[in-house]
């Protein structure tokens, strides 16, 4: 068997069921054998960093690690921003390139760039392929790589020459341990009694939940710990969807675009627990001034490097957050009698800082037109946000008392990730209705996707948030570097209407509160792709905020009656 | 301040781009690397690393633990605080070899070449006692390092 049908026949023993790619001139022999195995469905993408979020996209929808193809050079760092989005929010992800032939390596060849070089700091791992005996062998490591522990993308460079070679008989072991690599799984007792036991201890707890929550399937779990012990929820944004935030103990969103009442909770809270999360400065903002009545703080997260690396805990749990949390609810002891005054307080907090915006200038509003879409979901269409101010307003608007269908690229904040993320969504899960929320800035950066929304018929619904500007840089140089407008301003843009019908799908525009019904009444019963050009207040701003560099306690929020 | 540099022993897969791997991450995490070591080891396809890194701004349990994330690490041991037995080897090229390079537990290696090897303080004081004799020419190894018998 040739290297080529190797790679091929090793993705289908992996279960492999898409593949999201761009052929070019390393990879040739591998695309040559491709319609040789017509188990493995292959999405021909406009452009590779469309390959990577697909692929993206489809592994936060399904669970399974999304496959990518591309060729050598410009080719694979194509997909390095991909890559990036992906090992930054912990996604498995298996990118496979083609490498010139083992003769140039290191020549200077036609299309030749050192991609383990260029993708090091952005993958879990990284396998350059000269022989192709190692195939096999290289798939299922990455497989088992990609998918357990803390997942993240891997990447398997392969020369042109060792895909056309002969490897002889195809034999492939799943591979479940490898010598250097062992994710710590299972809690150890002591400190899960040890956790339950300051809980118990804590006057004003509070619990934060992060994407590990999501990606280990631990929110039951988590729901018991909360319930049990009376210990009010918040999550990342991230962690959006791992606790109902209708739920009483639901705090939402924290951090510096958080809800004010999930701020005034971990500024006052004696005890924090943070689950499968980075505490990134998002999260924490000035750190100096995170939490400053905390006396205690617990983290759980499967990855032993998170401890300590922003917030020195008083307890370490380096486990799978399910696993943590199942231990835990067992022992978790139920609140002291004077817990109600906490949740009191918070009740009260969340009465003084509502989330709110104002219609007052009687422009589109974006919250409008989201809370009519998340009408729609009804608790169980996949949201695709992309990044920026439409990202925030999608996450602290978020009505859901399911989790693992908010989609959005957290810790890299990559622009132009939805549209492509949420097509992969779709592919991965035709049973759900899939949105992709973005703005207009973020959009034009993938729109080119749009070829493969039409050509595959994706119904997925564009809900693009216009509002001519780069808006969160421009709310940023409004509220915190003098408000000079520099380099945000995108009034000249693509009719996106006819930009839509140009490339094949159908849209429409929407400047009013009225039209908004029509437009999603029209978008859902349109059986392919829909966009719908919300042009939006132009002033819209994203509250609450903590101006950059400073403390939670210093958020900003939409004064009073405005 | 206390001192942010951590003396660590790294047990690798011997696969070609390890070293850069963990050059590379040492540099990302904003970790500085002082000294570094590498060599077979006992076990067949596995090297020996002793390093010896700043921290830098992070905490000091953050390089080995960093380091430990790398899938052909297979072992990271901070041997900082441990007791153990440090060497590192030292040759020197001179103008003029002095009298009694014995003293320093050193040897003439070849004609004008003298060799030292010690624990890395005494190998500084070595070299400030051959200054005045004029050094053409110096190598060091860095040190390596393991943990004493308990």
């Amino acid at each position: 068997m040739t290297g080529a049908d190797m790679v091929l026949e090793a993705l289908e023993r992996e279960g492999v069921e898409i593949i999201f790619g761009y052929p070019g001139g390393a990879n040739l022999p591998i695309y040559q054998r491709l319609p040789a195995h017509p188990k493995l469905r292959h999405i021909l993408v406009r452009h590779e960093q469309g390959a990577a979020h697909m692929a993206d996209g489809y592994a936060r929808a399904t669970g399974r690690p999304g496959i990518v193809f591309a060729t050598s050079g410009p080719g694979a760092l194509n997909l390095v921003t991909g890559l990036c989005t992906a090992f930054m929010d912990s996604v498995p992800m298996i990118a496979i390139t083609g490498q010139v032939p083992t003769a140039v390596v290191g020549r200077d060849a036609f299309q030749e760039s050192d991609v383990i070089g260029c993708t090091q700091s952005v993958t879990k791992h990284s396998y350059l392929v000269t022989k192709v005996a190692d195939i096999p062998r290289v798939i299922s490591e990455a497989f088992h790589i990609a998918a357990t522990g803390r997942p993240g993308p891997v990447l398997i460079d392969i020369c042109r020459d060792v895909q056309q070679a002969e490897g002889g008989e195809f034999e492939y072991s799943y591979c479940s341990v490898l010598p250097g690599y062992k994710p710590a799984l299972e809690p150890d007792p002591v400190q899960v009694e040890r956790a339950a036991e300051m809980l118990a201890g804590a006057r004003r707890p509070v619990i934060l939940a992060g994407h590990g929550v999501i990606l280990s399937h631990a929110e039951q779990e988590l729901l018991e710990v909360a319930e049990r012990s009376g210990t009010p929820v918040g999550t990342t944004l991230l962690g959006v969807g791992a606790f109902p935030v209708q739920h009483p103990l639901a705090l939402h969103m924290t951090g510096f675009m958080g809800t004010g009442w999930n701020i005034k909770a971990v500024q006052n809270a004696d005890l924090l627990m943070m689950v499968g999360m980075r505490v990134d400065d998002r999260v924490t903002a000035k750190l100096s001034e995170w939490a400053p009545k905390a006396e205690s703080f617990v983290h759980i997260d499967i990855d032993a490097s998170e401890m300590g690396k922003n917030v020195r805990p008083h307890l370490e749990v380096v486990a799978d957050a399910k696993r943590a949390l199942k231990a835990m609810a067992s022992q978790v002891k139920p609140p002291p009698a004077d817990r109600g005054e906490w949740l009191t307080q918070i009740d009260a907090w969340r009465e003084e800082h509502p989330l709110k915006y104002s219609r007052s200038n009687g422009h589109l509003q974006p919250q409008d037109v989201l809370i009519d879409m998340y009408r729609r979901c009804k608790d169980d269409a996949i949201v695709v946000a992309d990044v920026g101010q439409n990202q925030i307003w999608a996450a602290l608007w978020w009505n859901y008392t399911k989790p693992g269908l908010f989609i959005n690229s957290g810790g890299s904040g990559t622009m132009g990730f939805a549209f492509p993320a949420a097509l992969g969504a779709k592919f991965g899960r035709p049973d759900k209705d899939v949105w992709c929320v973005a703005g207009e800035g973020g959009f034009v950066m993938t729109a080119q996707e749009l070829s493969v929304a039409v050509e595959h018929q994706v119904p997925v619904k564009i809900v693009l948030l216009n509002n001519f500007s780069l808006g969160m840089v421009r709310q940023f140089q409004d509220d915190f570097y003098g408000g000079v407008r520099s380099e945000v301003d995108l009034t000249v843009m693509p009719d996106f209407v006819k930009l839509a019908e140009a490339y094949g799908l159908k849209a429409r525009r929407v400047d009013k509160y009225e039209e908004i019904k029509p437009a999603f009444d029209e978008a859902q019963a349109t059986p392919g792709p829909f966009l719908i050009d919300f042009r939006i207040d132009p002033e819209a701003n994203v509250y609450p905020i903590v101006p950059l560099g400073k403390g939670l306690d210093d958020f900003w929020e939409l004064p009073n009656g405005a | 301040m206390h001192s942010q540099l951590r003396v660590l022993r790294v047990l690798v897969e011997d696969n070609p781009g390890v070293m850069a791997r963990v050059s590379g991450l040492i540099r990302r995490r904003g970790f500085n690397i002082q000294t570094i070591t590498v060599g077979p080891s006992t076990e067949p396809g596995r090297s020996r690393m002793t390093l010896t890194v700043d921290a830098g701004h992070a905490e000091v349990d953050q390089v080995a633990k960093q380091l430990d994330r790398l899938i052909e690490v297979i072992e990271v041991e901070d041997i900082t605080d441990a007791p153990t037995v440090s060497r590192e080897l030292l040759i020197a090229k001179l103008d003029k070899v002095p009298p009694a390079v014995e003293q320093y537990g050193a040897r003439l290696l070849a004609a004008g070449i003298v060799e030292l090897t010690a624990d890395s303080e005494t190998v500084e004081d070595f070299i400030e006692f051959l200054k005045p004799f004029g050094i053409k020419e110096l190598a060091r190894t860095g040190p390596v390092a393991m943990r004493r018998s308990a």
